[in-house]
């Protein structure tokens, strides 16, 4: 009898083996894409924290000898010229991103919950066409797009960067948005148009709270978006004082010495608002907010 | 409360025709049931009265009001939803609020008929709750809370018990059924279990393909089904449909299968056919009306008993007729094993007559 069974614990044990040999397998993968992707930010951070000369030695300060946060102190200082456009190209970013963002959501919102909703002639075609745009790389209308702002002179005004930002965001933010105003049964809107509601009131009351993750999700999108575009901020702005940051950071290269330290707090600090933003918005991703509302 | 009519309704999308001329009138105070296979427009038949979706023509009445083109707010209508529609966002307290705050009541009124309804539908302790932390029975109490909270001329209920368990739909039927007698509420139900139809409605609607079958009372229905779809959609197991070929010798009216077998028919049964403009007619029988013997018997006609399926009440016997399924049920003592000879004897009184090829029901007169 013993002699039949002791096989079995064997090959379970392989087996288990082999499964754990996977485990393993991704946790290592995983480690090196955590790696990949956390280093060079470490390094951002450690770097603005040293003196210039810090910066600069060879073989490098693994650790700061002597860590300071002046270069922060001079980029958030309004009294110094550095701080001054860094504040400025902040307040710019900020603005431009802002715009970009609630403009994008107010269009995004009705258009993508009609084309989910409704039926119209020409819906499909518009569905599709709403996503041309995004068949081409974006530097291929820098040119064409140059000219019209010119044409209707917005070149070297924020407004023409909140335009091209929202026609490069809104198509993939309707395509997001349709698919959550897809999985909002029809059934709530009907119940609140018996309920009392007309239709608009349905929209509001009803199908926008329950939307909301998605809102968030396409605002974040858009911001970032906005927030980190570099190529059109740089072709359509040339006044020093309407930069955004993307092109205003370049300033710490010179021709002599590049500012390591003030470049990459500058960087620091341009991050801050996108993790913020992930952070404060993030619950709203994984909470399934129709749950409860019809039995499947 | 109101009388709903309905006059000529149609509901096309392109050349497809949804709802097809349907016309019938829901009394005040009456439960009416749309009843038919999926598919059959009953649904659409109801978002149409709700105005849910745009009437292609015909009219609408609720009450003396024409109603075809008044947003779904504005008809003074509640509806129960098959899958409840809760608002998710909302306490049971709130769901069942809204209504009521949107047609602007005082607070302290929507307070008083909230807790009334909560308390009539015995969920006082719930209200605080989300639909999310709810029991399917529960959520649907709550539908049904938010379309009572505010007393509408009619209440509208698609499917509103198929998402529940078999035994809790039993005892939702029977408290829809009192909810109905004790408001004397006018009610349009729509449902595709015929059961539900017959055991809750005052009058069921028929429907198929779009078009109304027939529209009476469920005992009316049962025993005199206008067609043959109406005949093997209510009651089961399902009527048995045996196609035969009807002929006349002798001054006798006989019925013919393709098998062999004659069926002689009584006088009136006779009239019925001759009355018929075609020689093919189908022979319907209800399982409780056809009585199977286990020896040869005078006008009984032999078959193989294909399944024998005990219920415990009583033991449903099927076997083929002229190609044709035939569900004979017989008290449960009494024995019968697969393959078995049987003969079956149709009782001419109960038995029903139609048409072969307009598959109308025939009629003596």
């Amino acid at each position: 009898m013993s002699t039949i069974a002791e096989p079995a614990p064997r090959s379970q044990a392989r087996r288990r083996m082999r499964v754990d040999g996977w485990r393993w397998g991704g946790r290592i993968f995983l480690l090196f894409m955590l790696l990949y992707t956390a280093l060079p930010m470490i390094w951002m951070l450690l770097t603005s924290i040293k003196s210039g000369f810090a910066a600069m030695q060879f073989p490098p300060q693994w650790w700061p000898d002597q860590p300071t946060l002046a270069s922060y102190q001079k980029l958030l200082d309004p009294q110094n010229s550095v701080g001054q456009d860094f504040l400025r190209f902040f307040w710019n970013s900020l603005f431009v991103s802002t715009a970009t963002t609630i403009l994008s959501v107010i269009v995004a919102v009705p258009a993508a919950y009609a084309f989910s909703r409704f039926t119209f002639p020409g819906r499909n075609f518009l569905f599709f066409a709403v996503l041309l745009r995004n068949m081409f790389p974006a530097v291929i209308f820098l040119v064409p797009l140059f000219i019209l702002m010119r044409a209707i002179g917005l070149v070297n005004t924020h407004g023409s960067l909140i335009l091209t930002y929202l026609t490069f965001g809104l198509p993939l933010a309707i395509w997001l948005l349709k698919g959550f105003y897809d999985n909002i049964p029809i059934q709530l809107e009907q119940a609140a148009r018996i309920d009392g509601a007309t239709r608009f009131q349905a929209f509001i009351l009803i199908v926008m709270p329950l939307s909301a993750p998605g809102i968030i999700a396409t605002a974040i999108y858009s911001f970032i978006g906005a927030w980190n575009e570099y190529i059109y901020a740089y072709t359509f702005l040339s006044k020093n004082d309407q930069l955004t940051l993307p092109v205003g950071i370049q300033r710490f290269f010179s021709e002599n010495t590049t500012d390591f330290p003030g470049l990459m707090a500058a960087s620091f600090m341009m991050s801050v608002p996108v993790v913020v933003l992930f952070l404060v918005l993030q619950r709203y991703f994984v909470r399934a907010l129709t749950e409860g509302a019809v039995k499947h | 409360m109101a009388h709903v009519v309905l006059k000529d309704l149609v509901k096309s999308y392109g050349s497809f025709k949804a709802v097809n001329d349907v016309s019938l009138k829901v009394n005040d105070g009456e439960f009416v049931a749309l009843v038919g296979p999926s598919g059959c427009g009953k649904t659409t038949t109801l978002n149409l009265v709700a105005g849910l979706i745009p009437i292609t023509s015909g009219d609408i009445f609720i009450g003396d009001r024409v109603v075809n083109d008044l947003d779904p707010k504005d008809r003074d209508i509640a509806m129960v939803f098959q899958n409840y529609a809760l608002y998710p966002q909302k306490s049971v307290y709130m769901n069942l609020a809204f209504p009521l705050q949107m047609r602007k009541l005082p607070k302290q009124e929507i307070d008083k008929k909230v807790r009334e309804a909560a308390r009539v539908l015995d969920m006082t302790q719930l209200l605080e709750r989300k639909p999310r932390e709810l029991s399917g029975g529960q959520q649907q109490r709550v539908a049904l809370g938010r379309a009572l909270v505010r007393d509408p001329a009619v209440f509208l209920m698609d499917e509103p018990l198929s998402n529940l368990d078999a035994k809790l739909r039993v005892q939702m039927r029977s408290e829809i059924k009192r909810f109905h007698q004790d408001l004397k509420a006018t009610i349009i139900y729509v449902t595709h279990d015929q059961l539900e139809a017959v055991t809750m409605a005052d009058r069921m609607a028929v429907m198929n393909g779009g078009y109304l079958q027939q529209y009476d009372s469920p005992a009316q229905v049962f025993a005199h089904p206008a067609n043959m779809f109406v005949a093997s959609f209510v009651g089961s197991p399902a009527m048995s449909l045996i196609p035969l070929e009807a002929s006349t010798a002798n001054g006798d009216t006989v019925l013919t299968s393709a098998e062999g077998w004659t069926l002689q028919l009584s006088q009136l049964n006779a009239r019925k056919v001759q009355r018929a403009t075609t020689k093919k007619v189908v022979l319907g029988a209800r399982h409780s009306t056809i009585k199977l013997h286990k020896s040869a018997v005078p006008g009984a006609i032999p078959a193989k008993a294909y399944t024998v399926e005990p219920t415990g009440d009583v033991t449903f016997v099927q076997a083929f007729l002229s190609g044709a399924i035939v569900n004979v049920s017989v008290p449960p003592n009494i024995a019968v094993a697969p393959d078995e000879q049987i003969w079956l004897e149709f009782d001419q009184e109960r038995m029903h007559l139609f048409d072969g090829e307009t598959e109308m029901a025939l009629k003596a007169n």
